[in-house]
């Protein structure tokens, strides 16, 4: 075939890569975002190449296929640490997490000079259900509004708007599991009239998060509170590197990450903090809203629960943690803006610590129960999702002020694996959360 | 005659908006690689690779979209800053077309706007398209009032609707010290009618790309290209009316033209990239209890300048 000196020319373009997350599969998504060869978008139809990162469970397939056959052609599909679909039996599969830049670039590349085909279609293109033509307008049902065309409500008044009354057409969707903006594997039923959400229901809970193996250690033995601390800094820094791409702060947000990814206990977030307070993101990117109660707060547990003044943390109980001087911080009007400052709060706190600990050597007395970053991990008893919490938290949001509070809210449950301690190393024995 | 009147004012145009949205594309690049966001290749190469793989890229179909309007959306947005740029006088002789009432056709260019991007969003029959499209509507009714008003002040002491007449009214002092508010105001317009940055409410990352969400291939090239086309129109609209469009010594009219334009959108791309985006309900009620007031501010002080 011979190849144009368009496709050569675009063959030299940095790859736009969509990711469908699987388990475990945003660490991977944070090494990738750093990368200057690759491009993360947000829509599959902006892709040139579809990355599924871990495994995605078989209830998700039909999802994934949707997603892949979005991927306008030419596309080439790359599977990180995942079973391709039936169908791509000749996808890529990477495990490698070093090798995965290159062949994404590469893909790219053989795509758009011919080497290799692209990914085929795996469903029929035809809508999920017929068209009935019934009905005086051929919407399938009786009278007006009586129909379902293509299996769907027809859009309209079945109940007044919550926040003033001018009531808009209802806009009944699903969203997720690989909608980049929400955690992943979390899929919702919204209805929205205009950008206001009337309703919000959780389908389909958010995969559980791999946290660091330290946190995992130490509920067996002592570990040095330094470590510890540390991995909990890093952990909220990669969430603000969420919470400041969906702000629209690219720039800060790869800032963040460059930081969590060199931490050290002699680093300093006060620069950061300032930068944000400066550029407005407390103040212009969010309103004071998605406020949790005293119940609510409880159920998330952790951090979210410290922002809305419950100054509950494991940390207290522990005697070589309360020598080095610590107390819960907190926060008292538990919404988005004071979650922020929250996490921000945390990761001074832990570095403060960990610069404590290192200076002394100073290990964890306490085994059996540690204080995630994600909330309190009792005797046997993880934090279990409370992403069902949404339902009650959305409706009356806008839209961005929705996903601006679910980026801000930790609500997933935790892995029982822990995250590979470096995703430089392949997994030999894929634990069970691995296989699709 | 027909070089005059047709030939060269066309070719003007569209070489204004080609070189134009290409510097817009390169300059956004290196502004971000200076902000730590680097990408690999070079920066000048990026934008025509980037116009390539669109180029190779199938057009992406959604379910019983409404064709003509989705599809012609983009060229709508082109059209009006092409329509834009025409009225940007280069020198006192070298203006695509000079009318007299070239500041209110650029009012309408800013209003149409609204008109075409939510067509872009509702036309795609999807979503997330479509809250983007409500979301630029509650914007644009917000910016278009500051803009009449701040333009307002700036032909009352050119005593004239005319840009060339507006830019002749600033031998002596340029609008920017004239009127310190309105400059600052328009920038705020000209992030609105491009959704720039801060008020980037219809194509945001929390839609997923918003009205483009679901564009891919050619159309998609089309509407980046109108963006940044617009972001042109608007910094020649904006060097003209405050910065004394082709005033200045030494060098030619034409280049202090080109020299303010990059200072305006120097200023415009790098807000886009330092400040976040603001949420939508914030980002109204500045308009309407800040900026707007702040706008009338800036209309008396043009009134009273001009009595005195």
């Amino acid at each position: 075939m011979a190849v144009s000196w368009l496709r050569r020319l675009a063959a030299r373009a940095p790859v736009p890569v969509f990711p469908a997350l699987g388990v475990h599969g945003d660490a991977m998504l944070r090494e990738l975002a750093l990368d200057p060869g690759v491009e993360l978008v947000g829509s599959p139809r902006h892709a040139s190449v579809l990355l599924v990162a871990g495994g995605v469970p078989p209830d998700q397939h039909a999802a994934l296929r949707r997603v892949h056959d979005q991927v306008p052609r030419p596309f080439a599909t790359l599977w990180w640490r995942s079973e391709p679909l039936d169908g791509l039996e000749n996808a890529t599969r990477i495990d490698a997490p070093s090798a995965l830049s290159d062949a994404l670039i590469a893909a790219h590349r053989d795509v758009m000079l011919g080497r290799r085909g692209s990914s085929p279609r795996l469903l029929p293109d035809e809508p999920p259900n017929p068209w009935e033509g019934l009905g005086d307008d051929g919407h399938g049902g009786e009278g007006m509004m009586g129909g379902v065309p293509y299996g769907r409500p027809m859009a309209m008044n079945m109940h007044d708007d919550l926040r003033d009354g001018l009531t808009l057409d209802s806009l009944t969707f699903r969203l997720g599991p690989f909608f980049p903006a929400l955690p992943p594997g979390m899929q919702a039923e919204v209805t929205l009239q205009g950008d206001l959400v009337q309703t919000w229901a959780v389908q389909h809970a958010p995969y559980p998060l791999g946290l660091d193996a330290v946190f995992f250690d130490a509920r067996q033995q002592p570990v040095s509170i330094a470590e510890l601390e540390l991995a909990r800094a890093r952990y909220h820094l990669y969430r603000l590197f969420h919470g400041l791409w969906l702000a629209g702060l690219e720039s800060v947000g790869l800032h963040v990450l460059r930081l969590a990814r060199s931490l050290t206990p002699d680093s300093r977030v006060d620069g950061l903090r300032r930068r944000l307070a400066r550029c407005g993101f407390f103040d212009l990117t969010m309103t004071a809203s998605a406020a949790l109660d005293d119940e609510q707060a409880r159920q998330i547990g952790g951090p979210a629960a410290r922002a809305a003044g419950l100054a509950d943390d494991l940390r207290s109980e522990d005697a070589n943690y309360r020598r080095l001087g610590f107390t819960p911080v907190c926060q008292q009007e538990g919404n988005t803006r004071a979650r922020w400052w929250q996490a921000l709060a945390e990761i001074d706190q832990s570095l403060a610590l960990a610069r404590q600990a290192a200076a002394r050597d100073v290990q964890t007395s306490e085994v059996g129960s540690v204080e995630t970053p994600r909330g309190p991990w009792r005797e046997g008893q993880r934090p279990q999702d409370a992403s069902h919490l949404l339902d009650e938290l959305l409706p009356g949001l806008e839209w961005g002020e929705a996903l601006a509070a679910i980026a801000s809210l930790d609500l997933a449950a935790v892995s029982e694996w822990p995250l590979d301690a470096s995703v430089a190393e392949p997994r030999t024995t894929p634990p069970e959360e691995y296989r699709a | 005659m027909i070089w005059e009147q047709l030939v060269l004012p066309t070719l003007t145009v569209l070489l204004a908006l080609g070189i134009g949205a290409y510097a817009v594309a390169v300059l956004d690049r290196l502004i971000a690689g200076a902000l730590g966001l680097s990408r690999a290749g070079s920066a000048w190469l990026a934008p025509l690779a980037r116009g390539a793989w669109l180029l190779t890229q199938s057009a992406n179909v959604t379910e019983a979209p409404d064709w003509q309007a989705w599809r012609l959306a983009p060229l709508l947005y082109l059209m009006l800053a092409a329509v834009g740029l025409a009225l940007v006088p280069w020198s006192a002789s070298l203006v695509a077309t000079d009318l007299a009432t070239s500041v209110v056709l650029w009012g309408s260019v800013e209003a149409l706007a609204t008109v075409v991007i939510f067509l872009h969003g509702w036309s795609a029959n999807a979503p997330l398209a479509l809250i983007g499209a409500y979301r630029y509507v509650a914007l644009g009714l917000s910016y278009i009032l500051i803009s009449m008003f701040v333009l307002i002040g700036v032909a009352l002491p050119a005593e004239s609707l005319q840009f060339t007449q507006v830019v002749a009214s600033q031998a002596e002092l340029w609008n920017v010290i004239r009127q310190p508010l309105g400059l600052p105001l328009f920038l705020i317009v000209g992030l609105g009618v491009s959704f720039w940055g801060p008020l980037n409410l219809a194509d945001s990352t929390d839609l997923a790309g918003g009205t483009a969400s679901e564009v891919s291939g050619p159309p998609r090239l089309a509407w980046n290209l109108a963006r940044a086309a617009m972001l042109v129109a608007f910094s020649g609209v904006a060097a003209t009316v405050f910065l004394g469009g082709w005033l200045g010594p030494w060098l030619p009219g034409p280049l202090w033209l080109v020299l303010k334009m990059f200072a305006v959108l120097l200023a415009l791309l790098l807000a886009g990239r330092l400040l976040p985006r603001l949420s939508p309900e914030r980002c109204v009620t500045l308009m309407w209890v800040v900026l707007l007031p702040l706008s009338f501010v800036d209309l008396v002080w043009a009134g009273l300048e001009a009595l005195l």
